[in-house]
């Protein structure tokens, strides 16, 4: 596309002094600089292992598979954290849920196996932010190690297993419902708010505020 | 000879050989300390007090480090690359003198090959074989970002030799000789105003400048740009052959911190402690001490460049050479044969240094001016 | 012409054309959303999606609306009707509506197969008010997995359109599926004992505008959005319906019928035969590699040596070769294997392999007692082969008759062959133990086919060759109409498809392209001329009828 001679604006070169087209005083000027940090520096480097470091509430390190209030993985196998990731790194096999089983009696489908390779992973957390009942959220941990890359596939025993580990940590409490447990859809505790869409104005719904639901901003 | 004779021979290369090679080890912690400080950080801490063992942990470590070599590369000179880029830099350091020099037999002459009247010659001759080693690395690794490296190092090389060779013209007829031990006695025999930094300040600039690009330094490492080229020539070497290559660049950049030193500041001399007349004991010591403290001042001063200049543009680092540096080495041999030819007194080459030097300036705001100007009517 | 205005968009109908709201709206491209009505099924009107208003313009010009909403399924458009989907009276009555069916609605699209293809999902973006005011715990509902063999109930999923049941009724006539209870206590069941196992029962998953019914096979299996899906037509049997297959990573997870209304019932429905019995496109017993003598298994030696066998036969004594293509060969790979047969020497004999006739054709709809009632409304034909007309347009052609390929395996037997090539693609073998008995006398015996089978442990030269799913080309129904099959997955291991196989041994310039060989072929073959427009389009093209290719039609109802 050819561009038209109104839309080019034509960029003026700073002008250039004396001293400028002679290199020399900005070069001094930043040896200066530079050869004050080295005489007055003031490192902020945490000295690691003897040292840890305090990390924010909102870390993002390895995963984890919360359990619902029945001690169940509370991963219904949507997918929807495998379908967010840009890694590509997270492999969930479905399955219905065992029907017969009481525990279970609730239950359609549930994951048989969900694994999650943590090197492919970057830890961008869009599987936290995709799932749609809180099953899966990244912990503080950010020490893992592993001698094989087989290792660092965490399989579903071991995300609940950090789970287990990290879901008394002040750090990683649940971080939805107010870090409480519960189950995988819970509208009914969330404060009254208006509707997420615009409604017309003679809609009765839109005046009673219920539950759930987020009043426009007008 | 005698056998006396061999021995000293024998220290003359052994002592400066390794004490080189174990100074440039120390030179990158050097170099890793500083930068971290000019960045705030603490750099390397960890190896022995204050990570005064890391030189040797890398050592140990390049050494043991798996070594890659790719399946597609003509391993001959892949091999071979490193080695000329080592043996030319220590090759170069033969007529470098590194103490009071001297040529009498049974005397410890501070110099490997004393009294070769080629001496500058020979320097750049072999130093300028280092880009060979370059070159041969990045073409043999069979790699695209390689060659590309190993081509910029060769264009580079080609355009710094000039302003390099001319800015030490100037010198070199000053003192009617190439010999460097002659050019540096000569400065010592005049005392402290006989230091050639007094007659040619412009031209010690240039060489400073382009021995920097000669050695493939900041702000000059084209060659080795990892924003371009991954890691330019040696982006597919590794452990000990890729420390082979850091190692040749550090003792490129030694042999030039001596040779400015022994060009322009005097060599050993310094005003009281460390004169011609000076003969009290342990006097070689001092003197030693005095050229090895300006070498060293001159890499600092480079190691602090590095963090200060930014990476040229490829098209700036031809323009810096083929149009600022060489016509003012040229007209600063100019200068110099003039007062040679009229007789004229040297103490105005100061001010006839400085007069080209401002002359550039003016020139160059001219120059951006019309430049412009030309744009504007475009 | 009578004209209807949608939404002020002016629509023409023909004289005799019966129209409703909804496929007026679908003419002038907009969409009337609606759950119950489907173009093969009868209307019900019943989950009152499609409510429009609906007026008439009066000779004075003027328009006089209908004071209340109309639905638009069941409302037939006439001339100079004003029908109106867009007004604040229809968006109101359709976010109630939507409202209304979510009621009960679990709201477990997580969990639900038919999140991303969903009409309740769907509409509620689109239509919806986006919130519900439903206090109360819902009508919870028992999941019914027993509804039949091959699909299950999620019975608090549905908002009781009863497409399932009309098509029970109505198309397959076999009845299984019904209401039970009222009101808000409505469900579909069947009758204890009696579950919807006919041969149609895998419609109704496509049917259910919501995830209520589902595919056992498909169950849980993968995210509907990861599916990509390929237009091909169905292999199963000569009715070649058209379907689009969804893949992912190389794996076929489902066959779903695709509308095109040169088929019967409007390309909408396919029978579970085709739906399921894909299979074997991922079997074990899958060729991965070509093999030849000496254990040779790199397609470049393999083809060589075919091709060497081939061209030595042919020089030395050409009645002694042979050639069986199975009509499981698209028409390109039969072609490519004539021409090139008949170019080493014309005397080499190619017959038509054998066409696998499983019972009688298989009619819809029957009574509940399983007889066939008139008028017939969708066959399951019992010519399980795809593409009869197509090979055997080709070898009409190339022979002037048609060979059929039990005389080359008698010859073969009676030892007067000495080099057979067989082309093969049916994933039953259709050669009895004494053909491959019979076959196996030959000094040479060359075998492209999907399966290890007793003929390829028979042949010396062994051609991985690629299942339907796998390969570019054309086939011919029963009626005579041409679809193209698209290249869906790659094949296991080293398997190729076969028209790059026959491509590579004939020494044709460049790669395999199913639609240069197409056009190539329409040159050649006069009964395949019609195939000169290379691009079959999605309806593919009749070649009893013109040459050119008729104009696409809108496709009526592409809901399902």
């Amino acid at each position: 596309m050819a561009v038209a001679a109104q839309d080019v604006i034509w960029a003026e070169p700073p002008k250039i002094g004396f001293w400028e087209s002679t290199y020399l005083p900005a070069i001094l000027t930043g040896l200066g600089i530079t050869t004050k940090h080295v005489i007055n520096y003031k490192p902020v480097t945490l000295q690691y292992p003897e040292v840890e470091p305090d990390l924010p509430v909102h870390y993002k390190g390895i995963h984890r598979l919360n359990r619902d209030e029945k001690e169940r993985v509370k991963c219904v196998a949507c997918m929807m954290c495998a379908t967010a990731c840009p890694a590509d790194c997270i492999t969930i096999v479905a399955a219905a849920a065992p029907k017969d089983d009481p525990l279970w009696v609730d239950r359609d489908k549930y994951p048989a196996s969900f694994e999650i390779d943590e090197l492919k992973c970057i830890y961008c957390g869009m599987c936290e932010e995709a799932c749609p009942c809180d099953a899966i959220e990244l912990t503080h941990i950010y020490d893992v190690t592993g001698t094989t890359r087989s290792e660092m596939i965490y399989d579903k025993e071991k995300l609940l297993a950090v789970y287990d580990e990290t879901k008394n940590h002040p750090k990683d409490p649940p971080r939805t419902h107010r870090g409480a447990l519960s189950g995988t859809s819970e509208f009914s505790t969330l404060p009254p708010l208006g509707p997420a869409t615009p409604v017309l104005n003679d809609d009765r719904s839109a005046k009673a505020p219920t539950p759930g639901v987020i009043r426009p901003t007008h | 000879m005698t056998l006396n004779d061999w021995i000293i021979l024998l220290l003359a290369m052994a002592i400066p050989m390794h004490v080189i090679l174990g100074a440039c080890a120390y030179l990158i912690l050097l170099e890793r300390k500083l930068s971290a400080w000019m960045q705030d950080r603490v750099g390397p801490n960890r190896a022995g007090p204050m990570g005064l063992l890391q030189p040797l942990a890398d050592g140990i470590k390049f050494i043991l480090k798996e070594e890659m070599m790719p399946g597609h590369i003509n391993k001959f000179l892949y091999v071979l690359a490193p080695g000329i880029t080592c043996f030319t830099a220590l090759f170069a350091f033969a007529v470098v003198p590194y103490g009071p020099t001297s040529s009498e037999p049974g005397v410890f002459p501070f110099i490997i090959a004393p009294n070769v009247d080629l001496g500058l010659l020979f320097l750049f001759a072999v130093g300028s074989l280092n880009v060979y080693g370059i070159i041969l690395g990045g073409w043999a690794s069979n790699n695209k970002y390689s060659a590309l490296g190993a081509l910029r190092a060769s264009a580079q090389v080609v355009s710094y030799e000039i302003p390099l060779g001319m800015s030490v013209l100037g010198v070199i007829l000053l003192a009617g000789s190439m010999n460097i031990e002659t050019i540096m006695n000569q400065q010592i025999e005049h005392g402290f105003m006989g230091w050639n930094i007094w007659y040619q300040p412009l031209a010690a600039l240039l060489f400073f400048t382009a021995a920097m690009a000669e050695s493939n330094r900041l702000p000059f490492d084209l060659a080795e740009c990892e924003q371009e080229l991954v890691g330019g020539f040696h982006t597919e070497y590794s452990s000990m052959k890729f420390a082979m290559f850091a190692l040749g660049e550090y003792v490129h950049i030694t042999t030039l911190g001596f040779v400015l030193s022994c060009l322009y500041f005097g060599g050993w001399h310094f005003p009281w402690i460390a004169t011609a007349e000076s003969a009290y004991p342990g006097a070689w010591a001092v003197k030693v001490l005095v050229l090895l403290t300006k070498v060293f001042a001159v890499l600092v001063l480079i190691q602090l460049l590095r963090w200060t200049i930014p990476r040229f543009r490829f098209d700036q680092l031809m323009g810096l050479a083929w149009k600022v540096m060489i016509p003012l080495a040229t007209v600063n041999v100019l200068m110099v044969m003039c007062f040679k030819q009229f007789g004229w007194d040297p103490m105005w080459m100061l001010p006839g240094s400085l007069a080209i030097f401002i002359c550039a300036g003016v020139v160059g705001v001219q120059s951006a001016r019309s430049g412009r100007s030309l744009a504007a009517a475009a | 012409m009578p004209t209807v205005t949608v939404n002020g968009t002016p629509v023409t109908f023909g004289e005799n054309e019966k129209l409703n709201c909804v496929q007026a709206a679908q003419r002038a491209g907009m969409e009337i959303p609606h759950y119950c009505w489907h173009p093969e099924l009868s209307v019900v009107a019943s989950c009152r999606m499609c409510l429009v208003e609906v007026g008439d313009v009066k000779p004075d010009g003027s328009v006089a609306m209908q004071p209340k909403l109309f639905p638009g399924c069941q409302t037939p458009v006439k001339d100079g009707m004003v029908v109106v989907s867009n007004s604040p009276k229809v968006e109101t009555a359709q976010k109630a509506t939507l409202e209304y069916l979510l009621l009960n609605h679990p709201l477990d699209c997580p969990v639900c197969d038919q999140a991303g293809e969903c009409g309740l999902q769907d509409y509620s973006y689109e239509y919806g008010r986006g919130y519900s005011r439903l206090d109360e715990p819902k009508n919870l509902k028992p999941d019914k997995d027993y509804i039949g063999e091959q699909i299950t109930l999620f019975t608090d999923r549905c908002i009781m359109c009863t497409r399932c049941v009309r098509f029970t009724r109505e198309f397959s006539g076999t009845g299984e599926l019904q209401v039970i209870n009222r009101g808000s206590k409505e469900e579909i069941d069947i009758f204890p004992g009696e579950p919807c196992d006919n041969k149609l029962s895998g419609n109704v998953v496509d049917l259910c505008p919501v995830g209520a019914l589902c595919s056992k096979d498909f169950l849980y299996q993968q995210r509907v959005w990861w599916l990509k899906g390929k237009d091909s037509a169905c292999a199963g049997c000569s009715n070649n319906c058209s379907i689009r297959i969804d893949q992912n990573n190389d794996t076929v997870y489902r066959v779903v019928p695709r509308p095109n209304p040169r088929l019967q019932a409007g390309g909408h429905f396919m029978c579970d035969d085709g739906r399921f019995g894909w299979k074997y496109v991922h079997s074990e017993n899958r060729l991965t590699q070509p093999s030849g003598p000496g254990g040779v298994t790199d397609w470049t030696a393999v083809l060589t040596g075919v091709r060497e066998t081939l061209v030595k036969g042919a020089a030395e004594s050409p009645k002694r070769v042979a050639a069986i293509i199975s009509p499981w060969a698209t028409v390109e790979e039969a072609y490519l294997l004539c021409s090139y047969l008949k170019g080493l020497s014309p005397d080499i004999r190619i017959g038509l392999g054998p066409v696998r006739v499983v019972g009688e054709d298989d009619t819809y709809p029957k009574d509940p007692a399983g007889r066939p009632v008139e008028p017939v409304r969708f066959t399951i034909r019992a010519e399980k082969c795809p593409n009869r007309r197509g090979v055997e347009a080709v070898l009409q052609h190339f022979q002037g008759t048609i060979l059929q390929g039990s005389q080359l395996v008698k010859a073969a037997g009676a030892g007067e062959l000495d080099v057979v090539y067989v082309l093969g693609g049916d994933p039953e073998l259709g050669y009895s133990d004494d053909d491959v008995a019979a076959l196996s006398r030959v000094k040479t015996l060359i075998v492209e086919d999907l399966l290890a089978s007793p003929l390829t442990r028979a042949a010396t030269y062994v051609l991985a060759g690629g299942s339907w799913a796998e390969k570019d080309g054309t086939i011919v129904n029963h009626q005579g109409l041409a679809q193209a099959i698209r290249r869906a997955i790659r094949g296991p291991g080293d398997a190729r498809q076969d028209g790059r196989i026959l491509s590579e041994l004939a020494q044709r310039r460049g790669l395999y392209h199913a639609t240069t060989v197409r056009q190539e072929l329409a040159g050649v073959v006069p009964a395949l001329a019609a195939l000169i427009v290379g691009d079959l389009g999605d309806e593919g093209i009749d070649l009893t009828g013109p040459a050119a290719p008729v104009a696409t039609l809108q496709t009526a109802g592409s809901s399902n």
